[in-house]
């Protein structure tokens, strides 16, 4: 089974609750985008995926690897591109991926090709023999990056690749991300850059702890995704009524206020039907349309607490 | 989950490298085998200088007051110095471990290269594994190559008083080559375990390094006339080791797990 299954995945550290009720599914050649601000539990869920850490409820498989008991095997399809490079400095670039062929058991002769062009492709082709610790911060990531793929893994997490980088290594290092995307690869990348999200992913999913919201990026960004209802006294009780049509749609209600997001602008007349049949009495239905970064503003906001 | 010997020995590879690329390392580890086999070279040459001062007669009588008239009481003090050394050369096994594996557990945490290493095939059995061996090997070799200068200066500068090898005798040659790689079993466990828990390589070797002071101590009694060294003694000191040893190995196996290592930063 390949591609990415989550479902209802959680971790509490002591009763810190990190991540909870996290559903989502990756395609085989997708870039899939975790959004998310400090702290919303994205190196967390990288981490349970990876077999890093035990997710305390819920399940996922990563290519038909259960992330709860199958570590080995799990951690031979999957290349984890970490917060910080970690690379060894004393040690030479081909010293830290020789390090790396060695522990995935690669028959090197095989594997430098693929890790050579690689090198080449990023700009570090004829460093292989410097110490890491003279590299700049860029060229380290980048290292790291081809670090992640010399054992050719069926799919890559990348936490946070251009965090701390001035804006020239920064792109360096997107265009870096591009190239493995146009190859086909199935990427993870967590980020808090809306910027760099929208450019290389596909689809995103906007997290805080738990799930926000979640779809193709131009989805996201446009209209048709919301209606905002305005309805008499307290919106609250009509979620459980709007949960009911056949298209459950997500439903944040603040006050009198109702945000329903929707897949497309065919279903808003749905919504106010249902409203209205429950008895609800609508003042106003207003399909929104606005910048990605207010959408996710404002995910953040409600998705609060 | 198997156990691949490959995945060990790439640790081991890697740590290997790091260290010889790590001169403040090295330079740290060579100053104690330089004292420990020079300070006894330098004993026993001062008594072979003045064999008849009747103070090392005085000395000799305190140790052992059945010391015949007739033996020199120079030879009995030569003697029993390199029977006490013994003690204290073990200091060196446990502690050069200690020096090299604080550095390569805490020190992949410090350095937040651990992440990485852990999000590959490699199992904890497999890190401990070659992670021990790089720092066993070196530390045994070290022990070793000190105990071969040892001999030498030993009986370079006791032959004009003895006129024959008095190294290497058969207990020195036990202890080196049996109950010296045990302590550095045990140097080595015990700062493996340190390491896991704490965040810095110069905390993991300080804490870790308070297991000298018993052996340290010891020698305070050997020299204090309290406890009397031999053969039967060091035998017993390496019996109590290989139990903390396999202690040691239990608590390891059973207490490095992936979780643990990741979820102590932040
Ligand atoms: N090992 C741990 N022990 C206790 N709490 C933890 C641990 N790891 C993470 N947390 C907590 O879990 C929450 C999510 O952290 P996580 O690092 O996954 O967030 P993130 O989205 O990656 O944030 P950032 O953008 O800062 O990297 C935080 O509140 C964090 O304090
Ligand atoms: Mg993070």
């Amino acid at each position: 089974m390949s591609g990415i299954h989550v479902q209802d995945l959680g971790k509490r550290f002591g009763d810190r609750v990190a991540v909870e009720a996290l559903s989502f599914h990756v395609r085989p050649g997708e870039v899939f985008g975790l959004l998310g601000p400090n702290g919303a539990g994205k190196t967390t869920t990288v981490r349970m995926l990876t077999g890093l850490l035990q997710p305390t409820e819920g399940e996922a498989t990563v290519w038909g690897h259960r992330v709860d008991r199958d570590g080995e095997p799990l951690r031979k399809v999957v290349g984890l591109l970490t917060e910080q490079p970690g690379l060894y400095d004393r040690l030479t670039a081909r010293e830290n991926l020789r390090f790396f062929m060695k522990l995935h058991e690669l028959d090197e002769a095989a594997a430098w090709p693929r890790a050579r062009h690689y090198l080449e492709r990023f700009g570090l082709g004829g460093r292989e023999e410097e110490p890491v610790g003279g590299f700049s911060k860029g060229m380290r990531q980048k290292l790291a990056i081809v670090r992640t793929l010399v054992h050719d893994p069926k799919v890559i997490f990348l936490d946070e690749p251009t965090s701390g980088l001035d804006p020239e290594s920064a792109r360096t290092v997107r265009d870096a991300v591009a190239e493995l995307a146009s190859e086909g690869r199935t990427i993870v990348l967590c980020s808090h850059n809306l910027a760099e999200v929208e450019r290389l992913c596909e689809r995103v999913a906007v997290v805080k702890r738990r799930l926000l919201a979640m779809g193709p990026v131009r989805e996201l960004r446009h209209a048709g995704q919301a209606l905002e209802v305005r309805v008499e006294g307290e919106a609250e009780r009509f979620c459980v009524a709007l949960a009911q049509l056949p298209f459950a749609p997500n439903v944040l209600a603040e006050g009198p206020k109702l945000r329903v997001m929707l897949a497309d602008d065919a279903q808003a007349p749905d919504v106010v039907a249902c409203l209205v049949g429950a008895g609800a009495r609508v003042h106003s239905a207003v399909p929104t349309q606005r910048p990605l970064e207010e959408v996710y503003l404002e995910l953040l906001r409600e998705g609060r607490g | 989950m198997a156990f691949r010997p490959k995945r060990a020995l790439a640790v081991f590879w890697k740590d290997f490298l790091d260290l010889r690329k790590n001169v403040g390392l090295l330079v740290s580890m060579m100053v104690l085998p330089a004292v420990m086999v020079l300070v006894p070279i330098g004993v026993v040459w001062t008594y072979v200088r003045t064999p008849d001062h009747a103070d090392l007669r005085s000395v000799a009588l305190f140790y052992d007051p059945t010391l015949p008239l007739g033996a020199s009481a120079a030879r009995f003090l030569i003697d029993k110095t390199l029977t006490d050394w013994f003690g204290m050369f073990l200091v060196m096994p446990v502690f050069v471990p200690i020096l090299i594996a604080s550095q390569s557990v805490a020190g992949e945490k410090e350095r937040r290269t651990l992440e990485p290493l852990l999000a590959s095939p490699v199992t904890a059995a497999e890190l401990v594994t070659g992670k021990s061996l790089a720092a066993l090997v070196p530390s045994v070799a070290i022990t070793w190559t000190a105990f071969v200068l040892f001999c030498v200066g030993v009986d370079i500068v006791a032959w004009p008083l003895v006129k024959m090898p008095l190294m290497p005798n058969a207990l020195w040659t036990f202890g080196v080559f049996v109950i010296a790689p045990l302590f550095a079993f045990f140097g080595n466990g015990v700062a493996v375990l340190i390491s896991a828990r704490v965040s810095e390589a110069r905390m993991a070797q300080q804490l870790s390094a308070l297991v000298v002071l018993p052996i340290v101590g010891m020698v305070g009694g050997q020299v204090a006339g309290v406890l009397k060294a031999g053969f039967g003694y060091y035998l017993l000191q390496g019996a109590v080791v290989l139990v903390l040893d396999a202690l040691l190995l239990w608590a390891s196996i059973r207490l490095l797990d992936r979780e643990r290592l990741v979820s102590r930063w932040g």
